[in-house]
């Protein structure tokens, strides 16, 4: 017995593991929400299905309002750190940074993904059912489908999903090394895949985005996965804080670290759908079922750049001067792109796509300013808050955006050709002005959100040296403004052709997400002080 | 032993595999394309691994694998529901969403 | 060494020769060539836990799920030959090889200093297996649990995609005796088997149609697709030729009596 526990001792004493220490409180807004997606599985499998829309509502509801308590609770216990920047900590045996950016995206993201919940669980305008398809695995255009349908049967199991790919999300922008990174990648793509193919009306589009989405997805993970390695092969680590050291302590560019970045680049570049990685997204965003559109436009985009800035602020923050001419060429890119083939579209969730590549365009300049906080004098701002203070603006615009072609339909379920949106001015004039409010947003004309946060990323665009690439994204900004009119003129200046459209009247959840979305695009529009002043607050990444 | 052939071994069939993705027509094989890329991010993970003598590396290729599972379940249910409505699993034929 | 320069060449060649190969069963053993001698490769450098993981999760879980897959779309499914977009198939191996050619020369140039090896960090942490261990349930150990997500996910998409479930309560043998009485009951429909095809002296076969008390066919005994198909056998004639041998018999016991 006794030589028995002196050989378990020796060989723990051998092994010499630490059992690792995880502050649960500072990562309660992420287990939070996964914990709401497992308990949401076990709803699935237990609760009668005519309870269950109700309970998954309730729960994703319940779970997002907690985290976001959460969320507020270990914000104002966060301190600042020595280096003046910062403030937070690094947090599950440094796996997560739970600094002030982290927390102000976590705060995004729920917020975002309340009213999108809401946009999920609208049962008004399809007589009674979700939106989701009724029974995924029987075949478009069966009598299997159909007796679903008149069945009211509706996957719940959508929700459980929302909240993986919400979980993922929150994991993606705060991972403080690449391995997490990526898991945290993959857990937010693969719920988007199957969510993406789940429509109700247009099964055949949904389904064939959700096939695009997932291979093109794969494969740009597959080269952010590549990149890692590299940069695991150049640093001999994954903390970003480590790959940092070593790109500071190298003289001149280690091929491999080049190569690794650009890698890494593209993997994160396609999930903001920066040109030329944006193929994919005029396709999926319009195959997609609306709700999801708007949770992938508004939140994806926020991970996709909390993700993007802090490896590239983070981890290569000292290789500034190779990243940042590439970085150029693709805002450029993505600008001139989103906003001149979005004159040629005649679908408005295509359009809303290519305007949502634009936009991503706008962010990369703010981006490249890459000016830090401490360099910044007094009342400016720094790169980072102008981009967070951008997706905090564009993300309620565009979820509004979705929110208003959720209702405009017809006989064959939402309408989405430009021409049947000829004279909606007429037939409903509050849900066209809303509507034309959000695109003036996009257009970033004063007094909505659009134009103080482009003002802001172009201002520490300018102030980072960044001058050539204000110029065209102002250009841009113009020749976006024109197809945005253009919708405006025919909504309201044009005859409807045939019928002409109908506007569904929806139930109490979606119009809170309209009014949430156009409430916002105004009060930040005009009052935007508040949320500067919160991002300012919430300082620089941690290191 | 030197790491590098292995880094170029590595490199060489990350490179054709993603010349599969984009020759290929058949989602299925674009898929084990992408697979094949997976494959040779691990090959270099565990390369660098022996080179700089720390396990994190491995660590990193155990994670692929684990990732690359859940991928493929998922990645084949959607082609699978694909090919059930078309009764066909080319890329090519998935052309509703265009322009 | 030995083991790389063996393996390297075939492995090459069978990731070239699979994107090369037309039909789709091909690439997947082609891959698993290439994944079986992957796992060798770990072997070779010091990582045993991965080899045996190779084997096991990628070589017997992810490629045979692959091949079920292939087996339920068509084992013999082969990809067309032409070409969508014209030029595509050029310009992406062009692009491809450039791309390759990049990432291959990135890394010969690189300057790795002196290989480390794991034989030290192996010792400190008492094997292979044990140090992958305690640096995945501490320092990753986040990772490691967020994991569970994708697995769940992938679980629920699964079931999502491809589990119908019954919507009407599968029918019952009495279920059925009670619609087959009540059919008979309110339209006549005899409740009974079918009748049989016919039997002749010279056939017994499902295309010959069963023979009513009075001489007529009976339509029952025959199957629709058969009929559709026109391969249903013309007994009229049969009956003709009976007839005339049934009267030559009576003309000649007339003739005897």
């Amino acid at each position: 017995m006794m030589s028995q526990s002196t050989v378990l001792a020796t060989v723990l004493a051998a092994a010499s593991f630490d059992k690792p220490t995880i502050a649960y409180g500072r990562l309660s807004p992420l287990l939070v929400v996964f914990g709401i997606a497992l308990v949401g599985v076990v709803v699935e499998a237990f609760a009668p299905r005519e309870r269950r829309y109700v309970i998954q509502t309730a729960l994703a509801l319940l779970g997002l309002g907690v985290s976001l308590l959460a969320v507020i609770g270990v914000g104002l216990d966060l301190k600042t750190n020595n280096d003046g920047a910062s403030r937070g900590s690094v947090e599950a045996m440094g796996a997560i940074a739970v600094d002030g950016p982290s927390l102000f995206i976590w705060g995004t993201l729920l917020v975002f993904s309340l009213i999108c919940v809401l946009l999920f669980a609208e049962r008004h305008l399809e007589g009674g059912i979700t939106a989701f398809a009724g029974q995924a695995a029987a075949l478009p255009g069966t009598e299997a489908e159909r007796e679903a349908s008149s069945r009211g049967i509706e996957h719940t199991e959508v929700f459980p999903l929302m909240m993986f790919a919400i979980g993922g999300m929150m994991l993606f922008a705060s991972a403080n090394d690449l391995l997490t990174m990526f898991v945290a990648l993959e857990v937010l793509s693969l719920p988007l895949y199957l969510l993406c193919g789940l429509a109700r009306r247009r099964r055949l589009i949904s389904q064939e985005s959700a096939l695009k989405y997932f291979l093109l997805g794969a494969f740009s993970s597959a080269f952010f996965l590549y990149g890692i390695a590299l940069v695991y092969g150049f640093a001999g680590s994954f903390r970003l804080g480590e790959i940092d050291t070593a790109v500071s302590s190298t003289v001149g560019g280690s091929s491999l670290l080049l190569a690794g970045m650009a890698l890494m680049a593209v993997g994160l570049l396609f999930k903001v759908s920066a040109a030329p990685f944006h193929a994919w997204t005029p396709d999926v965003y319009q195959g997609a079922p609306t709700a999801v559109t708007a949770f992938m436009a508004a939140c994806t985009k926020v991970a996709a750049f909390g993700a993007l800035l802090r490896v590239f602020y983070v981890a290569l923050g000292g290789v500034r001067w190779d990243w940042q001419p590439m970085m150029w060429v693709i805002a450029a890119l993505t600008m001139a792109i989103g906003s001149v083939i979005a004159i040629t579209q005649t679908d408005i969730k295509r359009m809303l796509a290519y305007s949502s590549i634009a936009h991503a365009g706008f962010l990369i300049t703010g981006f490249v300013g890459a000016q830090q906080g401490i360099e910044v004098a007094g009342q400016q701002i720094s790169s980072l808050q102008a981009v967070m203070f951008y997706l905090v603006a564009y993300g309620f615009t565009t979820i509004g955006a979705f929110a208003v072609v959720t209702v405009v339909r017809d006989a064959g379920g939402e309408t989405t050709h430009l021409s049947r949106w000829a004279g909606l001015g007429r037939e409903a004039p509050v849900v066209a002005g809303v509507f034309a409010f959000f695109l003036l947003a996009f257009a970033g004309i004063p007094l909505t959100s659009g134009f103080t946060s482009k003002w802001a990323v172009f201002t520490s665009a300018w102030a980072g040296g960044a001058w050539p690439l204000v110029v065209v994204a102002v250009l841009m900004s113009v020749v976006a403004a024109f197809f945005y009119v253009r919708v405006i003129v025919v909504m309201f200046f044009s005859e409807p052709v045939g019928d002409g459209p109908t506007v569904a009247v929806p139930s109490i959840l979606t119009s809170i997400t309209i009014t949430v979305g156009a409430a916002m695009t105004l009060i930040l529009g005009v009052v935007p002080q508040p949320v500067f002043d919160l991002a300012r607050t919430a300082g620089e990444f941690i290191r | 032993m030197s790491t590098t052939p292995f880094l170029v071994l590595s490199a060489m069939l990350f490179g054709v595999g993603a010349v599969g993705v984009l020759v290929r027509r058949n989602a299925i094989v674009v898929f084990m394309c992408v697979e094949l890329m997976l494959n040779a991010a691990n090959l270099a993970f565990v390369t660098f691994s022996r080179q700089h003598g720390n396990f994190d590396g491995q660590i990193a290729a155990f994670f692929v694998m684990v990732v690359a599972a859940a991928e493929v379940v998922v990645g084949l249910a959607i082609i699978m529901t694909i090919f059930r409505t078309r009764r066909s699993a080319s890329v090519d034929d998935a052309s509703l969403l265009k322009y | 060494m030995i083991a790389f320069w063996v393996l390297a060449p075939i492995m090459v060649v069978s990731a070239i020769a699979m994107v090369m190969a037309r039909k789709a069963v091909h690439c997947a053993l082609l891959l698993a060539v290439i994944m079986i001698s992957l796992a060798v490769l770990y072997a070779v450098q010091n990582a045993p836990f991965l080899f045996a993981v190779q084997i096991v999760v990628y070589t017997g879980a992810v490629l045979m799920l692959f091949l079920f897959v292939l087996m339920l779309v068509g084992v013999d499914s082969s990809d067309s030959l032409v070409e969508t977009l014209r030029g595509q198939r050029v310009t992406a191996v062009v692009l491809g090889l450039l791309f390759g050619l990049l990432v291959v020369v990135a890394i010969s140039q690189a300057t790795l200093g002196s290989v480390v090896g794991l034989a030290d960090a192996s010792e400190q942490a008492g094997g292979n297996v044990k140090g992958i261990a305690a640096l995945l349930f501490s320092r990753y150990v986040f990772a490691f649990e967020v994991t569970s997500a994708l697995l769940i996910t992938a679980a629920l998409g699964a079931m999502v995609l491809a589990h119908r479930e019954r919507l009407t309560p599968k029918p019952t043998q009495r279920d059925m005796v009670t619609q087959r009485m009540h059919d008979y009951a309110t339209s006549g429909i005899h409740p009974g088997a079918l009748p049989g095809p016919g039997s002749f002296a010279r056939h017994n076969s499902v295309d010959t149609p069963a023979l009513l008390p009075d001489g007529t066919v009976s339509e029952l005994s025959i199957s629709r697709v058969m009929r559709a198909r026109g391969t249903v056998r013309d007994v009229s004639r049969d009956r003709a030729g009976e007839r005339e041998i049934e009267t030559e018999s009576r003309q000649i016991e007339e003739g005897n009596t």
